[in-house]
């Protein structure tokens, strides 16, 4: 039973963070077929702000959405200023990003030096029989399933999702009916930005605070968005995660977190050798049309 | 063959000519330096044919670098017994190291059929993967024959280059690079200005139409990145035996970004362009870091950014236009 439930928690917190670290590049790479080399970056940042607001007393809670806005923030200024020179060039995209992931983080160690205070892991920790666990990384696997039913909301029951499914279908069919595609994208990007630094600082209590902290979740974060690909963020986001940890969540167990993150790639790797599209393309074909 | 020379590789052979003249009325510790300058310049001419030629953009170049330095280290310092033959054969295992690891990890992604987008991002991963497993290295478990792996402090004392049982060093090794560089410079000249150049280009402009004339895109796309490898390879073997030390770092994010940076400076698809902003931001980097200036990585993204928005595209090929156009 305690087994049960331990292999369950391992399953849980690695999907949890998959979901959490690939989620605001999911979005943006659904819409734009734009990757953002400076994701990591952007959680960074998430990360500061809520370290800094947590040490000038501003509760955890407060701190998390405040983060997400700042970043959000962060987001449409480099969107206005970089990203929009770069729709339909999505290599010269991931370039620019790449390069202004190393200005931020280089600047951020430059500007605050190598580390900024933690913050301590809220809630504490529970027992069941031998098993414990973490009541934080509990509320994080809710808050990732709340964060992907927001998400599925926003695109499927408001105005702004159905003119943003209208833009990733057939951009100029939008564009003619009246669609601001240029508004849609800036919004997307602040929205996918956003969730990263909205991860950023729910992960923060989880890390150090660094300004390379970023790096940690490159490879997680990108083996994600390979395996899910672009056609369907909701499907692509769940599928994904669900299929990586499934593999990942045994060879953590057995062999460490290293060989976790190698069994991952390898299976992302086989995976697009059979579904190039991704797993959202394979759903979506399957289940969703 | 003559004829499909452009101006800017008679340029470039110029401009080695000019190294070698250099290299021979400066002092032993400037040929040396030199040497560092000089050879990363076949990574930099792979990752051009790769991404600018043929629009496949690899982030993971280091990679097959690391690889191959390793390699060569493990190779070479079990043969310590006879080192002549213990360079030779380090080169040989370093080389055919990365050559693996291009065609294996090159078919799952080619032959996937993946986006474009997905080559740099998978590359990238493998490379982050390949330096944690190195960095996780350390102790005496991690021992191949004589060798330690040596975990985040690095291979030590790896075996200079060795001709007829003399160790290169100084203007020895400058020369020794120059003459790998050169060859490695000609071998991309050969496939870039041939109908094999001529196909990557038109995978580069359009893969669909390309397949439609009968090339077969996945393995042509294979063999470019695999030759790319290679030569990212012998840009490893030569830094090891030039500095005689390789650390995982040298396979980390930071370093990844290099290549890229060289190349898009360069404007990508000019050879002249790649080499002089290879050698310029190497000689650049080393200036910065050796004074320990913490921008360095500032400016280098500043750089990468720059050269993407402002449209350089052509200022090397503008520069041949200046010099006069063949045919």
């Amino acid at each position: 039973m305690d087994g049960v439930l331990s292999v369950l928690y391992q399953f849980g917190t690695n999907a949890a963070f998959l979901l959490l670290s690939a989620i605001g590049l999911i979005v943006i790479l659904g819409m734009m077929n734009i990757i953002n080399l400076a994701h990591g970056e952007l959680m960074m940042i998430g990360a500061y702000v809520a370290s800094s607001l947590y040490h000038s007393g501003v509760p955890f809670a407060a701190c998390v959405v405040v983060s997400f806005f700042a970043v959000a923030l962060v987001g449409v200024a480099l969107e206005r200023v970089l990203i929009r020179r770069f729709y339909g060039r999505e290599l010269q995209a991931l370039v620019v990003t790449w390069g202004v992931s190393l200005i931020l983080a280089q600047g951020a160690l430059l500007a605050f030096g190598p580390f900024l205070a933690s913050i301590p892991i809220p809630f504490g920790s529970g027992t069941v029989g031998t098993f414990s666990f973490s009541w934080y990384w509990i509320a994080l696997i809710v808050l990732a399933l709340l964060l992907v039913a927001g998400l599925w909301f926003l695109y499927y029951r408001t105005a702004f999702g159905l003119r943003a499914r209208a833009t990733m279908q057939e951009r100029e069919m939008a564009q003619a009916l009246g669609v601001k595609t240029g508004r849609v994208y800036m919004l997307t990007f602040a929205l996918g930005s956003g969730l990263a630094g909205l991860a950023g600082a729910l992960m923060a209590p989880t890390t150090t605070i660094a300004p390379y902290m970023g790096q940690q979740y490159v490879a997680p974060a990108f083996i994600t968005v390979v395996t899910g690909g672009s056609a369907n963020v909701i499907a692509g986001a769940l599928g994904s995660t669900g299929f990586l940890s499934l593999a990942e969540t045994p060879f953590t167990i057995w062999f460490g977190t290293f060989i976790g993150i190698v069994a991952m790639l390898l299976a992302s790797l086989v995976l697009i050798r059979l579904l190039p599209k991704g797993l959202s393309e394979w759903i979506q074909r399957r289940w969703l049309s | 063959m003559f004829k499909r020379l452009q101006i800017e590789d008679y340029l470039v052979a110029l401009l080695w000519i000019g190294v070698a003249v250099y290299g021979s009325v400066i002092n032993d510790y400037a040929a040396s330096s030199t040497a560092y300058y000089i050879l990363n310049v076949p990574m930099a001419l792979g990752l051009a044919m790769l991404w600018g030629i043929s629009g496949v953009l690899s982030f993971g170049q280091v990679a097959f670098f690391g690889l191959a330095g390793y390699t060569y280290g493990i190779v070479a310092g079990n043969l310590l017994s006879s080192p002549g033959l213990a360079a030779v054969a380090g080169i040989a295992g370093g080389l055919a190291a990365a050559l693996v690891l291009a065609v294996a990890f090159g078919y799952f992604i080619f032959y996937g059929r993946v986006e474009a987008w997905i080559v740099p991002i998978v590359t990238l991963v493998m490379t982050l993967i390949l330096a944690t497993f190195m960095g996780q290295t350390a102790g005496y478990e991690w021992k191949v024959g004589e060798v330690l792996l040596g975990g985040y402090n690095g291979m030590t004392n790896i075996p200079p280059m060795n001709v007829f049982g003399s160790d290169l060093f100084g203007r020895a090794l400058f020369y020794y690079v120059l003459i790998a560089v050169v060859i490695a410079w000609l071998a991309v000249v050969l496939c870039v200005r041939s109908r094999f150049g001529d196909v990557l280009i038109a995978l580069r402009e359009d893969p669909l139409r390309t397949e439609l004339f009968g090339h077969d895109v996945r393995l042509m796309q294979l063999l470019c990145f695999s030759v790319a490898a290679l030569l990212a390879g012998l840009s490893g073997v030569l830094y090891v035996q030039w500095g005689n030390y390789i650390t995982p770092d040298s396979m980390g994010l930071l370093q990844a970004t290099l290549p890229v940076v060289w190349v898009a400076v360069g404007a990508r698809t000019s050879l002249l362009g790649v080499t002089v902003a290879t050698v310029a931001l190497n000689v650049l980097s080393f200036r910065l870091s050796s004074s320990g200036n913490q921008y360095a990585f500032v400016i280098l993204g500043a750089l990468l950014v720059v050269a993407m928005v402002v449209p350089t595209m052509g200022w090397a090929q503008r520069l041949s236009g200046l010099v006069g156009r063949r045919g």
